[in-house]
Protein backbone atom coordinates (compact mmCIF):
# COMPACT_ATOMS: atom_id res chain seq x y z
CA UNK A 1 0.00 0.00 0.00
CA UNK A 2 2.93 2.37 0.49
CA UNK A 3 5.84 3.25 -1.71
CA UNK A 4 9.45 3.32 -0.79
CA UNK A 5 9.41 7.10 -1.04
CA UNK A 6 11.33 8.43 1.96
CA UNK A 7 11.89 11.93 0.60
CA UNK A 8 9.57 13.18 3.30
CA UNK A 9 9.13 12.05 6.87
CA UNK A 10 6.40 9.60 5.88
CA UNK A 11 5.46 7.22 3.10
CA UNK A 12 3.09 8.31 0.34
CA UNK A 13 0.65 5.46 -0.32
CA UNK A 14 0.30 4.24 -3.86
CA UNK A 15 -2.87 5.29 -5.60
CA UNK A 16 -5.71 2.89 -5.02
CA UNK A 17 -9.28 3.02 -6.20
CA UNK A 18 -11.95 3.24 -3.52
CA UNK A 19 -12.83 -0.30 -2.49
CA UNK A 20 -16.04 -2.16 -1.80
CA UNK A 21 -16.55 -0.36 1.52
CA UNK A 22 -16.42 3.04 -0.20
CA UNK A 23 -18.84 1.91 -2.90
CA UNK A 24 -21.15 0.49 -0.25
CA UNK A 25 -21.08 3.72 1.73
CA UNK A 26 -21.66 5.80 -1.40
CA UNK A 27 -24.65 3.74 -2.53
CA UNK A 28 -25.99 3.80 1.04
CA UNK A 29 -25.57 7.59 1.09
CA UNK A 30 -27.51 7.97 -2.17
CA UNK A 31 -30.21 5.57 -0.97
CA UNK A 32 -30.61 7.58 2.25
CA UNK A 33 -30.76 10.83 0.30
CA UNK A 34 -33.48 9.48 -2.00
CA UNK A 35 -35.47 7.95 0.88
CA UNK A 36 -35.27 11.17 2.92
CA UNK A 37 -36.35 13.29 -0.05
CA UNK A 38 -40.04 12.50 0.43
CA UNK A 39 -41.28 13.93 -2.86
CA UNK A 40 -38.49 12.31 -4.83
CA UNK A 41 -39.26 8.96 -3.24
CA UNK A 42 -43.05 8.97 -3.33
CA UNK A 43 -43.97 10.76 -6.56
CA UNK A 44 -42.24 8.49 -9.13
CA UNK A 45 -43.51 5.37 -7.40
CA UNK A 46 -46.77 6.58 -5.87
CA UNK A 47 -48.22 8.74 -8.65
CA UNK A 48 -48.26 6.01 -11.33
CA UNK A 49 -49.67 3.58 -8.76
CA UNK A 50 -52.48 5.99 -7.84
CA UNK A 51 -53.27 6.58 -11.52
CA UNK A 52 -53.30 2.82 -12.08
CA UNK A 53 -55.68 2.29 -9.17
CA UNK A 54 -57.99 5.08 -10.29
CA UNK A 55 -58.23 3.42 -13.72
CA UNK A 56 -58.46 -0.06 -12.23
CA UNK A 57 -61.76 0.47 -10.46
CA UNK A 58 -63.37 1.72 -13.65
CA UNK A 59 -62.15 -0.93 -16.06
CA UNK A 60 -61.31 -4.06 -14.13
CA UNK A 61 -64.41 -6.02 -15.13
CA UNK A 62 -63.77 -5.66 -18.83
CA UNK A 63 -61.55 -8.02 -20.82
CA UNK A 64 -60.11 -8.10 -24.31
CA UNK A 65 -60.74 -11.34 -26.18
CA UNK A 66 -58.00 -10.72 -28.78
CA UNK A 67 -55.49 -10.30 -25.98
CA UNK A 68 -56.02 -13.70 -24.40
CA UNK A 69 -58.91 -12.44 -22.28
CA UNK A 70 -56.60 -10.16 -20.38
CA UNK A 71 -58.31 -7.30 -18.61
CA UNK A 72 -58.46 -3.87 -20.19
CA UNK A 73 -56.34 -2.76 -17.25
CA UNK A 74 -53.57 -5.20 -18.12
CA UNK A 75 -53.70 -4.58 -21.87
CA UNK A 76 -53.94 -0.80 -21.98
CA UNK A 77 -53.21 0.75 -18.59
CA UNK A 78 -50.49 -1.41 -17.07
CA UNK A 79 -47.93 -0.91 -19.90
CA UNK A 80 -48.43 2.88 -19.68
CA UNK A 81 -47.95 2.71 -15.92
CA UNK A 82 -44.77 0.68 -16.20
CA UNK A 83 -43.21 3.04 -18.76
CA UNK A 84 -44.36 5.99 -16.67
CA UNK A 85 -42.52 4.68 -13.58
CA UNK A 86 -39.30 4.22 -15.55
CA UNK A 87 -39.64 7.65 -17.16
CA UNK A 88 -40.40 9.53 -13.93
CA UNK A 89 -37.42 8.06 -12.11
CA UNK A 90 -35.02 8.36 -15.03
CA UNK A 91 -36.04 11.65 -16.61
CA UNK A 92 -37.40 13.69 -13.70
CA UNK A 93 -36.05 12.36 -10.41
CA UNK A 94 -32.47 11.24 -11.04
CA UNK A 95 -31.28 14.32 -12.96
CA UNK A 96 -32.59 16.60 -10.21
CA UNK A 97 -30.18 14.94 -7.76
CA UNK A 98 -27.27 15.35 -10.16
CA UNK A 99 -28.07 19.01 -10.81
CA UNK A 100 -28.40 19.64 -7.08
CA UNK A 101 -25.05 18.05 -6.36
CA UNK A 102 -23.32 20.14 -8.99
CA UNK A 103 -25.09 23.35 -7.94
CA UNK A 104 -24.12 22.82 -4.30
CA UNK A 105 -20.54 21.93 -5.16
CA UNK A 106 -20.73 18.38 -3.86
CA UNK A 107 -19.11 16.94 -6.98
CA UNK A 108 -16.23 19.39 -6.58
CA UNK A 109 -15.96 18.42 -2.91
CA UNK A 110 -15.66 14.77 -3.88
CA UNK A 111 -13.01 15.67 -6.46
CA UNK A 112 -10.82 16.75 -3.55
CA UNK A 113 -10.91 13.22 -2.08
CA UNK A 114 -9.71 9.84 -3.37
CA UNK A 115 -13.29 9.24 -4.50
CA UNK A 116 -13.84 10.33 -8.09
CA UNK A 117 -17.07 12.34 -8.41
CA UNK A 118 -18.21 9.80 -11.02
CA UNK A 119 -18.80 7.47 -8.04
CA UNK A 120 -21.76 9.52 -6.95
CA UNK A 121 -23.25 9.35 -10.46
CA UNK A 122 -22.91 5.56 -10.55
CA UNK A 123 -24.37 5.30 -7.04
CA UNK A 124 -27.29 7.53 -7.96
CA UNK A 125 -28.06 5.46 -11.06
CA UNK A 126 -27.86 2.27 -8.95
CA UNK A 127 -30.33 3.63 -6.42
CA UNK A 128 -32.59 4.88 -9.21
CA UNK A 129 -32.65 1.38 -10.71
CA UNK A 130 -33.71 -0.05 -7.35
CA UNK A 131 -36.36 2.66 -7.06
CA UNK A 132 -37.61 1.78 -10.53
CA UNK A 133 -37.78 -1.92 -9.69
CA UNK A 134 -39.81 -1.10 -6.57
CA UNK A 135 -42.16 1.07 -8.63
CA UNK A 136 -42.60 -1.63 -11.29
CA UNK A 137 -43.14 -4.25 -8.59
CA UNK A 138 -45.79 -2.12 -6.93
CA UNK A 139 -47.69 -1.62 -10.19
CA UNK A 140 -47.51 -5.33 -11.06
CA UNK A 141 -48.46 -6.22 -7.50
CA UNK A 142 -51.55 -4.03 -7.57
CA UNK A 143 -52.81 -5.63 -10.77
CA UNK A 144 -51.75 -9.11 -9.68
CA UNK A 145 -53.34 -9.01 -6.26
CA UNK A 146 -56.46 -7.04 -6.98
CA UNK A 147 -57.35 -7.36 -10.63
CA UNK A 148 -56.16 -10.68 -12.08
CA UNK A 149 -52.84 -10.46 -13.86
CA UNK A 150 -52.29 -12.95 -16.70
CA UNK A 151 -48.71 -11.81 -17.26
CA UNK A 152 -46.55 -11.28 -20.32
CA UNK A 153 -46.72 -13.57 -23.31
CA UNK A 154 -42.97 -13.29 -23.81
CA UNK A 155 -41.30 -12.74 -20.42
CA UNK A 156 -37.68 -12.48 -21.65
CA UNK A 157 -38.68 -9.95 -24.33
CA UNK A 158 -40.66 -8.00 -21.76
CA UNK A 159 -37.72 -7.92 -19.37
CA UNK A 160 -35.36 -6.95 -22.17
CA UNK A 161 -37.74 -4.21 -23.26
CA UNK A 162 -37.99 -2.77 -19.76
CA UNK A 163 -34.20 -2.73 -19.50
CA UNK A 164 -33.87 -0.98 -22.86
CA UNK A 165 -36.57 1.55 -21.93
CA UNK A 166 -34.78 2.18 -18.63
CA UNK A 167 -31.46 2.69 -20.43
CA UNK A 168 -33.10 5.16 -22.85
CA UNK A 169 -34.84 7.09 -20.06
CA UNK A 170 -31.72 7.20 -17.85
CA UNK A 171 -29.64 8.41 -20.80
CA UNK A 172 -32.17 11.17 -21.42
CA UNK A 173 -32.03 11.96 -17.71
CA UNK A 174 -28.23 12.09 -17.78
CA UNK A 175 -28.39 14.61 -20.60
CA UNK A 176 -30.87 16.73 -18.62
CA UNK A 177 -28.64 16.46 -15.54
CA UNK A 178 -25.68 17.55 -17.66
CA UNK A 179 -27.44 20.57 -19.14
CA UNK A 180 -29.51 21.88 -16.23
CA UNK A 181 -27.64 24.48 -14.16
CA UNK A 182 -29.92 24.22 -11.10
CA UNK A 183 -32.29 21.80 -9.40
CA UNK A 184 -35.32 23.81 -10.50
CA UNK A 185 -34.08 23.91 -14.08
CA UNK A 186 -33.53 20.17 -13.97
CA UNK A 187 -37.04 19.48 -12.67
CA UNK A 188 -38.54 21.85 -15.25
CA UNK A 189 -36.59 20.29 -18.12
CA UNK A 190 -37.31 16.78 -16.85
CA UNK A 191 -41.05 17.40 -16.52
CA UNK A 192 -41.18 19.04 -19.93
CA UNK A 193 -39.39 16.11 -21.52
CA UNK A 194 -41.58 13.64 -19.63
CA UNK A 195 -44.83 15.35 -20.64
CA UNK A 196 -43.84 15.86 -24.29
CA UNK A 197 -42.62 12.29 -24.67
CA UNK A 198 -45.67 10.99 -22.77
CA UNK A 199 -48.24 13.04 -24.65
CA UNK A 200 -46.79 12.12 -28.04
CA UNK A 201 -46.33 8.51 -26.96
CA UNK A 202 -49.85 7.73 -25.75
CA UNK A 203 -49.63 8.37 -22.01
CA UNK A 204 -52.90 10.34 -22.05
CA UNK A 205 -54.82 7.96 -24.29
CA UNK A 206 -54.58 6.25 -27.65
CA UNK A 207 -52.29 7.88 -30.18
CA UNK A 208 -55.04 7.52 -32.79
CA UNK A 209 -56.51 10.70 -31.32
CA UNK A 210 -53.32 12.62 -32.01
CA UNK A 211 -52.39 14.32 -35.28
CA UNK A 212 -50.69 11.69 -37.41
CA UNK A 213 -47.40 13.55 -37.60
CA UNK A 214 -47.28 13.85 -33.82
CA UNK A 215 -48.13 10.20 -33.32
CA UNK A 216 -45.38 9.17 -35.74
CA UNK A 217 -42.93 11.50 -34.04
CA UNK A 218 -43.93 10.12 -30.62
CA UNK A 219 -43.06 6.58 -31.69
CA UNK A 220 -39.45 7.70 -32.17
CA UNK A 221 -39.22 9.13 -28.67
CA UNK A 222 -38.36 6.86 -25.70
CA UNK A 223 -41.85 6.88 -24.18
CA UNK A 224 -43.75 6.02 -27.35
CA UNK A 225 -41.19 3.56 -28.65
CA UNK A 226 -40.93 1.92 -25.23
CA UNK A 227 -44.69 1.66 -24.86
CA UNK A 228 -45.21 0.09 -28.29
CA UNK A 229 -42.37 -2.34 -27.67
CA UNK A 230 -43.65 -3.28 -24.22
CA UNK A 231 -47.20 -3.83 -25.51
CA UNK A 232 -45.84 -6.09 -28.25
CA UNK A 233 -43.70 -8.12 -25.84
CA UNK A 234 -46.45 -8.38 -23.25
CA UNK A 235 -49.17 -9.47 -25.67
CA UNK A 236 -46.98 -11.54 -27.98
CA UNK A 237 -47.22 -9.11 -30.89
CA UNK A 238 -44.63 -8.24 -33.49
CA UNK A 239 -41.52 -6.49 -32.22
CA UNK A 240 -40.88 -3.64 -34.64
CA UNK A 241 -37.26 -2.88 -35.37
CA UNK A 242 -37.86 0.89 -35.54
CA UNK A 243 -38.87 0.94 -31.87
CA UNK A 244 -35.70 -0.91 -30.87
CA UNK A 245 -33.69 1.47 -33.06
CA UNK A 246 -35.40 4.51 -31.51
CA UNK A 247 -34.61 3.38 -27.97
CA UNK A 248 -31.05 2.40 -28.85
CA UNK A 249 -30.51 5.76 -30.53
CA UNK A 250 -31.79 7.52 -27.41
CA UNK A 251 -29.21 5.61 -25.34
CA UNK A 252 -26.32 6.44 -27.67
CA UNK A 253 -27.26 10.09 -28.20
CA UNK A 254 -28.12 10.66 -24.54
CA UNK A 255 -24.90 9.19 -23.19
CA UNK A 256 -22.69 10.83 -25.82
CA UNK A 257 -24.29 14.24 -25.27
CA UNK A 258 -24.18 13.91 -21.48
CA UNK A 259 -20.48 13.07 -21.60
CA UNK A 260 -19.91 16.04 -23.92
CA UNK A 261 -21.81 18.59 -21.85
CA UNK A 262 -21.40 17.34 -18.27
CA UNK A 263 -19.62 19.70 -15.88
CA UNK A 264 -18.38 18.64 -12.47
CA UNK A 265 -18.78 22.13 -11.01
CA UNK A 266 -20.71 25.30 -11.78
CA UNK B 1 14.51 17.83 1.31
CA UNK B 2 12.21 19.22 -1.42
CA UNK B 3 9.40 21.53 -0.37
CA UNK B 4 6.08 19.94 0.54
CA UNK B 5 4.32 22.48 -1.68
CA UNK B 6 6.16 24.04 -4.60
CA UNK B 7 4.33 26.52 -6.79
CA UNK B 8 6.30 28.12 -9.60
CA UNK B 9 5.07 31.05 -11.68
CA UNK B 10 1.46 30.01 -12.04
CA UNK B 11 -0.98 32.08 -14.01
CA UNK B 12 -4.72 31.61 -14.20
CA UNK B 13 -7.20 33.68 -16.15
CA UNK B 14 -11.00 33.54 -16.13
CA UNK B 15 -12.08 35.15 -19.42
CA UNK B 16 -10.84 38.74 -19.01
CA UNK B 17 -10.02 38.49 -15.31
CA UNK B 18 -6.49 37.56 -14.30
CA UNK B 19 -6.83 35.63 -11.05
CA UNK B 20 -3.17 34.63 -10.65
CA UNK B 21 -0.35 36.42 -12.39
CA UNK B 22 2.88 34.54 -11.93
CA UNK B 23 2.59 33.46 -8.28
CA UNK B 24 5.37 31.36 -6.77
CA UNK B 25 5.30 29.80 -3.33
CA UNK B 26 7.10 27.13 -1.36
CA UNK B 27 5.94 25.50 1.85
CA UNK B 28 8.32 23.26 3.75
CA UNK B 29 7.16 20.01 5.32
CA UNK B 30 5.55 20.68 8.67
CA UNK B 31 5.24 24.40 8.04
CA UNK B 32 2.00 26.35 8.45
CA UNK B 33 1.72 29.11 5.86
CA UNK B 34 -1.07 31.66 5.64
CA UNK B 35 -2.37 33.18 2.41
CA UNK B 36 -3.76 36.66 2.99
CA UNK B 37 -5.50 38.93 0.54
CA UNK B 38 -8.63 40.92 0.01
CA UNK B 39 -11.63 39.45 -1.82
CA UNK B 40 -10.70 38.62 -5.39
CA UNK B 41 -6.96 38.64 -4.72
CA UNK B 42 -6.62 35.09 -6.04
CA UNK B 43 -6.36 33.21 -2.73
CA UNK B 44 -8.96 30.56 -3.44
CA UNK B 45 -7.75 30.08 -7.01
CA UNK B 46 -4.25 29.51 -5.64
CA UNK B 47 -5.53 27.05 -3.02
CA UNK B 48 -7.65 25.18 -5.56
CA UNK B 49 -4.74 25.04 -8.02
CA UNK B 50 -2.58 23.48 -5.31
CA UNK B 51 -5.41 21.05 -4.51
CA UNK B 52 -5.64 20.05 -8.18
CA UNK B 53 -9.17 21.35 -8.53
CA UNK B 54 -8.06 23.93 -11.08
CA UNK B 55 -5.42 23.60 -13.76
CA UNK B 56 -3.21 26.69 -14.07
CA UNK B 57 -2.82 28.20 -17.55
CA UNK B 58 0.94 28.47 -16.99
CA UNK B 59 3.47 27.45 -14.36
CA UNK B 60 3.87 24.32 -12.29
CA UNK B 61 2.50 23.03 -9.02
CA UNK B 62 3.99 20.15 -7.07
CA UNK B 63 2.68 18.82 -3.77
CA UNK B 64 4.96 16.26 -2.11
CA UNK B 65 6.67 16.06 -5.50
CA UNK B 66 3.43 15.09 -7.25
CA UNK B 67 1.45 16.95 -9.90
CA UNK B 68 -1.99 17.58 -8.31
CA UNK B 69 -3.76 17.04 -11.64
CA UNK B 70 -1.92 14.14 -13.27
CA UNK B 71 -1.01 12.40 -9.97
CA UNK B 72 -4.42 13.15 -8.59
CA UNK B 73 -5.28 9.68 -7.31
CA UNK B 74 -2.07 9.26 -5.35
CA UNK B 75 -1.93 12.75 -3.93
CA UNK B 76 -5.52 12.57 -2.66
CA UNK B 77 -4.44 9.80 -0.28
CA UNK B 78 -2.36 12.29 1.73
CA UNK B 79 -4.06 15.61 0.95
CA UNK B 80 -6.92 17.05 2.98
CA UNK B 81 -8.91 19.96 1.59
CA UNK B 82 -11.44 22.18 3.29
CA UNK B 83 -13.19 24.22 0.62
CA UNK B 84 -14.36 27.77 1.14
CA UNK B 85 -17.99 26.62 1.13
CA UNK B 86 -18.89 23.78 3.47
CA UNK B 87 -20.65 21.33 1.14
CA UNK B 88 -21.69 17.81 2.02
CA UNK B 89 -24.76 15.64 1.49
CA UNK B 90 -27.60 17.77 2.90
CA UNK B 91 -29.84 14.84 3.85
CA UNK B 92 -27.14 12.77 5.55
CA UNK B 93 -26.39 13.13 9.23
CA UNK B 94 -23.09 14.34 10.60
CA UNK B 95 -21.84 10.83 11.35
CA UNK B 96 -23.10 9.44 8.03
CA UNK B 97 -21.25 12.13 6.09
CA UNK B 98 -18.08 11.51 8.04
CA UNK B 99 -18.26 7.72 7.67
CA UNK B 100 -18.78 8.14 3.93
CA UNK B 101 -15.59 10.19 3.63
CA UNK B 102 -13.69 7.89 5.97
CA UNK B 103 -14.46 4.99 3.62
CA UNK B 104 -12.47 6.68 0.84
CA UNK B 105 -9.17 6.20 2.71
CA UNK B 106 -7.35 2.97 3.60
CA UNK B 107 -6.63 4.35 7.07
CA UNK B 108 -7.69 7.37 9.03
CA UNK B 109 -9.28 8.80 12.14
CA UNK B 110 -12.13 7.19 14.02
CA UNK B 111 -15.14 9.34 13.00
CA UNK B 112 -16.63 9.35 16.49
CA UNK B 113 -13.33 10.45 18.02
CA UNK B 114 -12.90 13.23 15.48
CA UNK B 115 -16.42 14.49 16.17
CA UNK B 116 -15.59 14.65 19.88
CA UNK B 117 -12.41 16.61 19.17
CA UNK B 118 -14.33 19.09 17.06
CA UNK B 119 -17.19 19.46 19.54
CA UNK B 120 -19.72 17.87 17.20
CA UNK B 121 -20.51 14.72 19.18
CA UNK B 122 -23.82 16.21 20.33
CA UNK B 123 -24.86 16.79 16.72
CA UNK B 124 -23.78 13.42 15.31
CA UNK B 125 -27.31 12.45 14.29
CA UNK B 126 -28.35 15.86 12.97
CA UNK B 127 -28.63 16.24 9.21
CA UNK B 128 -25.98 18.41 7.59
CA UNK B 129 -28.64 20.69 6.12
CA UNK B 130 -29.99 21.43 9.60
CA UNK B 131 -26.65 22.42 11.15
CA UNK B 132 -25.67 26.00 11.91
CA UNK B 133 -23.04 27.60 9.70
CA UNK B 134 -20.39 27.09 12.36
CA UNK B 135 -21.26 23.42 12.79
CA UNK B 136 -21.16 22.89 9.04
CA UNK B 137 -17.75 24.53 8.96
CA UNK B 138 -16.47 22.23 11.71
CA UNK B 139 -17.79 19.15 9.95
CA UNK B 140 -16.15 20.34 6.75
CA UNK B 141 -12.86 20.49 8.64
CA UNK B 142 -13.48 17.00 10.04
CA UNK B 143 -13.96 15.70 6.50
CA UNK B 144 -10.69 17.33 5.44
CA UNK B 145 -8.84 15.61 8.30
CA UNK B 146 -10.57 12.20 8.35
CA UNK B 147 -7.93 10.46 6.21
CA UNK B 148 -5.00 11.65 8.37
CA UNK B 149 -3.58 13.86 5.60
CA UNK B 150 0.05 15.00 5.55
CA UNK B 151 -0.78 18.21 3.68
CA UNK B 152 -3.89 20.19 4.53
CA UNK B 153 -5.41 23.12 2.64
CA UNK B 154 -7.86 25.11 4.72
CA UNK B 155 -9.86 27.82 2.94
CA UNK B 156 -11.62 30.23 5.32
CA UNK B 157 -11.08 27.94 8.30
CA UNK B 158 -13.17 29.66 10.92
CA UNK B 159 -15.74 31.59 8.90
CA UNK B 160 -19.03 31.60 10.77
CA UNK B 161 -17.62 30.28 14.04
CA UNK B 162 -18.14 31.89 17.42
CA UNK B 163 -15.05 32.83 19.49
CA UNK B 164 -15.13 29.57 21.43
CA UNK B 165 -15.46 27.55 18.26
CA UNK B 166 -12.61 29.44 16.62
CA UNK B 167 -10.29 28.71 19.54
CA UNK B 168 -11.09 25.00 19.56
CA UNK B 169 -10.38 24.85 15.81
CA UNK B 170 -7.14 26.76 16.31
CA UNK B 171 -6.04 24.20 18.93
CA UNK B 172 -6.76 21.45 16.45
CA UNK B 173 -4.64 23.15 13.77
CA UNK B 174 -1.86 23.61 16.33
CA UNK B 175 -2.01 19.89 17.04
CA UNK B 176 -1.62 19.25 13.30
CA UNK B 177 1.55 21.31 13.34
CA UNK B 178 2.84 19.28 16.30
CA UNK B 179 2.23 16.13 14.24
CA UNK B 180 4.34 17.55 11.41
CA UNK B 181 1.42 18.13 9.04
CA UNK B 182 1.97 20.82 6.40
CA UNK B 183 -0.83 23.38 6.51
CA UNK B 184 -1.80 26.00 3.95
CA UNK B 185 -4.26 28.40 5.52
CA UNK B 186 -6.29 30.80 3.38
CA UNK B 187 -7.76 33.41 5.64
CA UNK B 188 -9.04 36.92 6.18
CA UNK B 189 -8.64 36.69 9.97
CA UNK B 190 -5.45 38.44 11.06
CA UNK B 191 -5.58 37.09 14.61
CA UNK B 192 -5.89 33.57 13.23
CA UNK B 193 -2.97 33.99 10.87
CA UNK B 194 -0.81 35.65 13.55
CA UNK B 195 -1.45 32.81 15.96
CA UNK B 196 -1.21 29.81 13.65
CA UNK B 197 1.15 30.63 10.81
CA UNK B 198 4.92 30.36 10.62
CA UNK B 199 4.88 32.42 7.46
CA UNK B 200 2.45 34.63 5.59
CA UNK B 201 2.09 35.33 1.87
CA UNK B 202 0.14 38.47 0.95
CA UNK B 203 -1.60 38.30 -2.43
CA UNK B 204 -2.98 41.31 -4.23
CA UNK B 205 -4.54 41.32 -7.69
CA UNK B 206 -3.13 37.87 -8.40
CA UNK B 207 0.43 38.73 -7.47
CA UNK B 208 2.57 38.11 -4.41
CA UNK B 209 2.85 41.45 -2.61
CA UNK B 210 4.90 40.31 0.39
CA UNK B 211 6.10 37.21 2.18
CA UNK B 212 7.55 36.61 5.63
CA UNK B 213 6.78 35.77 9.21
CA UNK B 214 3.88 37.69 10.76
CA UNK B 215 6.41 39.46 13.01
CA UNK B 216 8.72 40.42 10.13
CA UNK B 217 5.83 41.81 8.07
CA UNK B 218 4.77 44.00 10.99
CA UNK B 219 8.35 45.08 11.66
CA UNK B 220 9.28 45.76 8.03
CA UNK B 221 6.19 47.85 7.34
CA UNK B 222 6.47 49.78 10.59
CA UNK B 223 2.91 48.81 11.42
CA UNK B 224 1.45 48.21 14.85
CA UNK B 225 -0.07 44.86 14.01
CA UNK B 226 -0.58 42.43 11.13
CA UNK B 227 -3.84 44.00 10.03
CA UNK B 228 -2.20 47.41 9.65
CA UNK B 229 0.75 45.82 7.89
CA UNK B 230 -1.62 43.99 5.53
CA UNK B 231 -3.55 47.14 4.67
CA UNK B 232 -0.33 48.97 4.07
CA UNK B 233 1.04 46.23 1.87
CA UNK B 234 -1.97 46.09 -0.40
CA UNK B 235 -1.81 49.87 -0.72
CA UNK B 236 -5.27 50.56 0.59
CA UNK B 237 -5.97 54.29 0.96
CA UNK B 238 -8.14 55.65 3.79
CA UNK B 239 -11.41 55.11 1.88
CA UNK B 240 -10.33 51.77 0.59
CA UNK B 241 -9.17 50.65 4.03
CA UNK B 242 -12.73 50.99 5.28
CA UNK B 243 -14.10 48.81 2.49
CA UNK B 244 -11.32 46.25 2.92
CA UNK B 245 -12.00 46.10 6.66
CA UNK B 246 -15.70 45.64 5.92
CA UNK B 247 -14.95 42.82 3.50
CA UNK B 248 -12.60 41.21 6.02
CA UNK B 249 -15.11 41.52 8.86
CA UNK B 250 -17.91 40.31 6.64
CA UNK B 251 -16.16 37.04 5.99
CA UNK B 252 -14.67 36.45 9.42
Amino acid sequence: MTTGSSTYGFEIPTASRPGAAAWGQMILAEARSVIRDTAGLVVPIGLPAVLLLSQAFGTSQESVAEAGDRSVLEVFILPITLVMVVAMVGVVNMPSFLATYRKLGLLKRLAATPAHPAMVLVAQVTVSIVQTVVGLGLALGIVGVGFGLVGPEDAPATLGTLMLVAAAMYSTGMLIGALAPTTNASIALGLLAFLVMGAAGGMFGGTQNLPESMARFGEWLPFGAGLRLLEAAWLGGEIEARHVIALSAAVVLGVASAVRFFRWSR
Amino acid sequence: MPAAVDVSGIRKRYKRTVALDGVSLTVEEGETVGILGRNGAGKTTLAESIAGLRRPDEGTVRVLGLDPVTDRARLRMVLGVQLQQAILHLDLTVIENLRLHRSFYPSGHDPEELLRRLGLAGSRDARFGNLSGGQQQRLSLAVALIGRPRVVILDELTTGLDPEGRRSIWRLVESLREEGVTVLLVSHAMDEVSRLCDRVVVLDAGRTRAEGTPQSLVRDTGAEDLEEAFLGLIGAGPDEIESVIESVEGTS
